[in-house]
Order: C-alpha cells, then sequence, then structure tokens
C-alpha cells in the first residue's frame, strides 16, 4: 500500500465527520452456506452469528470488559457494507476467514465448499423487506486460513 | 487541571482503552495477536512512563499497520476517535514549543465538543429522528441491539421518540456546558451514562472507554478557555 493510501486510511480519523446514525441505511446480516462441490445449489443458508433471544444485566455489564465476539461480528458487518459499497477482495477474504474458523472451533468443522451471502433488511411500509445483495463464489474450507 | 497532568491522565487512561481492546484480539488469529501484542507492550511502556514520549510516538506509527491490516477502523467511530486522542497526544509530544502543544491537545478536546454537537446536528435536521421513527429502525432492524428481545422495543413509539429527542438535545446542548467545570462535569457524567447505555444495549463497549479517556483534555480545555 502506498503512503497517500495509508493517509487516506488515517485522515477520517484525524479530521472526523461525527456523523454517527444521521441516516439509518439498510442492514446487511451476513448468511454461510456449507456446499459439496462450488456449483452445488442449496437453499441451506445459516445466519453467521444469530443474536441471542436476551441478553442478562450481568453478561452486558462483562462485555464492558469482555466482547471479543461482538465487537468481531460488528467487524463483519463492516465488512459486508465495505463489499456492497466497493467490492474489493479484503472485505470478502476477512468474512471468509472468520466464518470458516467459527465452524473451525465447532463441531461444524469438516471439509467441503463454503459460500456466503449479504442479505440487506430495509424498512417497508408494513414490514421488514430482504433483498439478497450478494454472493460470494465458494472456496474450499481446507483453502480458507482460520488461525 | 495543568496541561501535563490532562495529557498525562488521556495517555493512561487512552492505553489502558488500547490494552483492553488489545486482549480482546489475543484469542484469535496470529497476524492479529502479534499486532496487538506488540500494541500492549508499547501502552505498559507509555504507562509507566518509560521512555517517553518515544512508546507513544511508537502507537502512532503501529496504529497506521492496524489501519492497513484492517483496511480502516475494526471498530468504526471508537477507533477512530482513539487514533484521533493518540496522534493529537504524540504530535504534542513532538512539537517544540508549549503553545503548540497546547493547540495539538486543545484540538483533541474542540473534536471530543463537536462529537456530540455534530452527532445531535446531523440527527435533528433528520425528519425521522425528530419523529422518533430512526431510533425505532435502530432497534428493529439494525445490526446493534444485542438480543432480539431489544428488538420489541421497536414496538415503543412513544418512548423512543421521547428518547430521540432527550439523545438530540443533549448532544446539541453539550457544547453549552463549557461554560464552567461544574456543568462541564455535569455534562460529562451524563454522556459517560450515555455510552454506557450503548454499551449495554447496542454492545459498543469500545465507545465507552475511549471517549471517557479523552475526558481530561477537555476538562483541560475547559479550564484553559474560561
Amino acid at each position: 500500500m502506498t503512503v497517500l493510501g495509508v493517509l487516506r486510511l488515517l485522515a477520517p480519523a484525524l479530521i472526523p465527520s461525527w456523523n454517527f446514525f444521521d441516516v439509518i441505511a439498510d442492514s446487511p446480516r451476513v448468511e454461510y452456506a456449507r456446499l459439496p462441490a462450488p456449483d452445488a445449489e442449496t437453499e441451506a443458508w445459516r445466519e453467521f452469528r444469530p443474536r441471542p433471544q436476551r441478553v442478562s444485566p450481568a453478561t452486558m455489564a462483562g462485555r464492558l470488559l469482555w466482547n471479543a465476539r461482538w465487537n468481531e461480528s460488528l467487524f463483519v458487518t463492516s465488512c459486508a457494507e465495505r463489499l456492497l459499497a466497493a467490492p474489493g477482495a479484503h472485505s470478502e477474504d476477512e468474512i471468509f476467514h472468520r466464518i470458516a474458523a467459527d465452524l473451525a472451533d465447532g463441531a461444524d468443522a469438516g471439509d467441503g465448499w463454503l459460500s456466503f451471502r449479504i442479505v440487506l433488511l430495509s424498512q417497508q411500509p408494513d414490514a421488514i423487506d430482504r433483498e439478497i445483495a450478494f454472493v460470494a463464489p465458494p472456496r474450499r474450507l481446507s483453502d480458507i486460513p482460520v488461525r | 487541571m495543568t496541561f501535563e497532568i490532562a495529557s498525562r491522565l488521556t495517555e493512561i487512561f487512552l492505553c489502558l482503552a488500547f490494552l483492553q481492546q488489545g486482549v480482546e484480539h489475543l484469542r484469535r488469529f496470529r497476524d492479529e495477536r502479534r499486532l496487538f501484542l506488540a500494541r500492549s507492550a508499547l501502552c505498559l511502556l507509555v504507562i509507566s512512563g518509560v521512555g517517553a514520549p518515544w512508546p507513544l510516538v511508537g502507537l502512532a506509527l503501529l496504529s497506521l499497520a492496524t489501519l492497513v491490516r484492517f483496511q480502516g477502523p475494526y471498530n468504526g467511530g471508537s477507533d477512530r476517535m482513539g487514533l484521533l486522542a493518540l496522534w493529537c497526544l504524540a504530535i504534542s509530544h513532538l512539537l517544540p514549543t508549549q503553545a503548540w502543544r497546547e493547540v495539538v491537545f486543545g484540538y483533541l478536546g474542540a473534536q471530543l465538543t463537536l462529537s456530540y454537537f455534530i452527532s445531535g446536528w446531523v440527527k435533528i435536521v433528520n425528519p425521522d429522528w425528530r419523529a422518533g421513527i430512526a431510533l425505532q429502525q435502530v432497534f428493529r432492524f439494525s445490526a446493534y441491539p444485542v438480543s432480539e428481545g431489544l428488538r420489541r422495543w421497536a414496538d415503543r413509539p412513544r418512548v423512543l421518540r421521547m428518547m430521540s429527542w432527550a439523545v438530540m438535545l443533549f448532544e446539541l446542548a453539550f457544547p453549552l456546558t463549557l461554560v464552567s467545570q461544574a456543568s462541564l462535569a455535569a455534562g460529562l457524567t451524563v454522556a459517560a451514562l450515555f455510552h454506557l447505555a450503548n454499551a449495554c444495549l447496542f454492545g459498543l463497549n469500545r465507545f465507552f472507554w475511549t471517549w471517557v479517556a479523552t475526558y481530561p483534555a477537555i476538562l483541560w480545555l475547559q479550564d484553559r478557555l474560561f
């Protein structure tokens, strides 16, 4: 990356805009699917880290000091937003990387292929609309670094 | 509060906030672990006061590597405030005269004030915020609520409209708290509680620690100006 590129990343921090939540934009959700082959069709999409039904006050307090998983989920959401705004390898790699790491940590590890998609949620007059905004080309799970 | 004390307190609080963030990165990927171990070591040097100001300068330079690693901030606004505070402190230390050091440190205090005022302004000019609809949308479908149960708050439009106006008016009025030390202390207490609520409801714990870390800068600025 060039010096100019690094300065472009730093500049919004040194001259901030502070326009937090000025507009509530459509909200991305990342869903993933395990595939037996790269060209396999699937409807078995699962939400990446769905929220729990309830979080206790004690857990909320504890997360003031340890909130690694949630902050990583927010980073994945940022990557999804970046991917929709300006498609690039970095954001796609990061999302694959973190989904595969979760799979490797759990009972869902194994061979095969992995794909993810980004579903955009938006407010319509009577309901929340879901639109598939991006589908990542599948990658072989064993090719994705998880450590 | 003297410039030296305010600057030193900001350094220490910021490094404690960085240490909290750093620990969260140590559990995962090898490259992140290396980056954040180095950052944590520099934070400990800053807190202990050893070799000042070079560990702080090192942290500023390392922040560039972190930006490149994540192609921007890892956690949006909170990381940006952390970067702003870090670079203001590092530059302030390297400047040759006290006047310029105060200008750069004062810039941090001014930006903290603007962070509230501009956030309030961009909301109040939006009709959805004034009607409470924007906050309803935050609860109903945004990525932020930490549990599905919290989404039920979207069904309380009157409460959310009141909350929206409370947030907007507080943010817009924040610069007025600079008129006295007592009013600023009250304003910062309310602001800290606001960040605490955001940490609990939306999981934004980094905002809480990073913003609180910069409070000595605005306490000093108020003392310097009024």
